[in-house]
């Protein structure tokens, strides 16, 4: 297994634009493009920064990851794409919100999930920090289906899994190893 | 003022309104007005807020209205500045203050009686704020509530509503609800 790598914020953004266009096709509605809901995450700051220059997206800040939930599912709700940006701590902070909107609600959300402290040379698993190692297994009990971004190739997995949410009607995630570049 | 009085007022005149009632305004709501442009939020308590928002944000030519509990707004307290930091003009937050978490027992909520709701949203940023006390004043209040310039809080003092979702746990099941509601606004 190759050693992770960075994944430069281009790169994620432009793959983001491509998945609401997809998602955006044959709407009447063309603007925003899509919207990012984010609680500010130390990993994916790169991505967040660059994300303040691009007028096509829109980028919402909640003060917790509770209330990025409850947006999202408005905005699923009128046919907005949307994507939840938050940080490991964020996912154990409002796991029963996920429970309640995205799985009994049946709402498709969306998450990029930062791994802030993943080691570049040990599996989550094997991390020395609970955060890290707690992530995955979190997810597989609630049913979470979930992929890793870990080096620039595995950006094909955030249309795959945004995809995958839609089609069955509940949370997908894909957690970002190293800090973005 | 009784809830339910409120929320009848808020039926009859409410239009295309979206209403998002949650926690004790479910069960009067869904027996009140059993529509398909309403959602109630049970089970992730003091969402109801930024579910409104999204609601808000995405449907910009439709009034997105909230009934909030102050047990659940204590819940999601950081819902208020991230409302007033998007300031969608069709939005609006009413507050059913009762002083209690009714549902689970009327157990006091945080702060009680000395906490004023109405300097807590102004200072978060909302652009209308004020309390409303009796049905006349709500009356005179409605066409702010229905139309006003976004995001609108108010703050009303509510008595007890008669039934709570523990006493009454009918309804449809909330992915019921979120479905049905997506297929009308897509229609």
């Amino acid at each position: 297994m190759p050693l992770p790598e960075s994944v430069p914020a281009p790169l994620i953004i432009d793959t983001f634009k491509d998945v609401f266009r997809a998602e955006r096709a044959g709407h009447r509605r063309q603007d925003p493009l899509g919207w990012i809901i984010s609680v500010p995450d130390t990993h994916q700051k790169t991505v967040l920064a660059a994300l303040d220059k691009e007028r096509d997206i829109r980028v919402l800040t909640c003060s917790t990851e509770d209330e990025a939930n409850g947006v999202a599912a408005g905005l699923w709700m009128t046919s907005e794409p949307v994507i939840v940006m938050i940080q490991h701590a964020g996912l154990y902070a409002s796991i029963n919100t996920l429970r309640g909107i995205a799985m009994d609600g049946r709402v498709p959300i969306f998450y990029m999930i930062g791994l802030l402290s993943r080691e570049r040379d040990k599996d989550l698993h094997e991390s020395k920090h609970s955060m890290v190692r707690y992530a995955e297994p979190l997810l597989d009990v609630f049913g979470v289906p979930h992929a890793r971004l870990e080096v620039p190739d595995d950006v094909k997995y955030i249309p795959q899994y945004y995809r995958l949410s839609r089609e069955r009607r509940g949370p997908t995630a894909v957690l970002v190893g190293l800090a973005t570049s | 003022m009784k809830p339910e009085d409120v929320l009848q007022i808020i039926a009859d005149n409410r239009g295309t309104a979206i209403c998002i009632p949650t926690m004790t305004t479910s069960p009067a709501w869904r027996t009140i007005a059993p529509d398909d442009l309403s959602v109630g939020c049970v089970g992730f308590m003091g969402g109801a807020s930024t579910l409104g928002l999204g609601l808000a944000l995405g449907a910009p030519s439709r009034r997105v209205i909230v009934f909030d509990g102050d047990g659940s707004l204590c819940m999601q307290l950081g819902s208020l500045p991230t409302i007033a930091g998007v300031a969608p003009r069709n939005f609006t937050h009413l507050l059913f203050r009762n002083n209690v978490y009714h549902t689970s027992g009327a157990q006091g909520t945080p702060g009680g009686e000395g906490l004023d709701w109405v300097m807590m949203a102004k200072g978060a940023g909302y652009r209308m704020t004020f309390a409303v006390r009796t049905l006349d004043e709500f009356k005179q209040r409605l066409p702010a509530i229905l139309n006003g310039d976004g995001p609108v809080f108010a703050e009303l003092h509510t008595g007890l509503s008669e039934k709570t979702p523990m006493t009454d746990r009918g309804g449809r099941a909330f992915h019921e609800q979120v479905e049905t509601l997506r297929n009308r606004l897509q229609a």
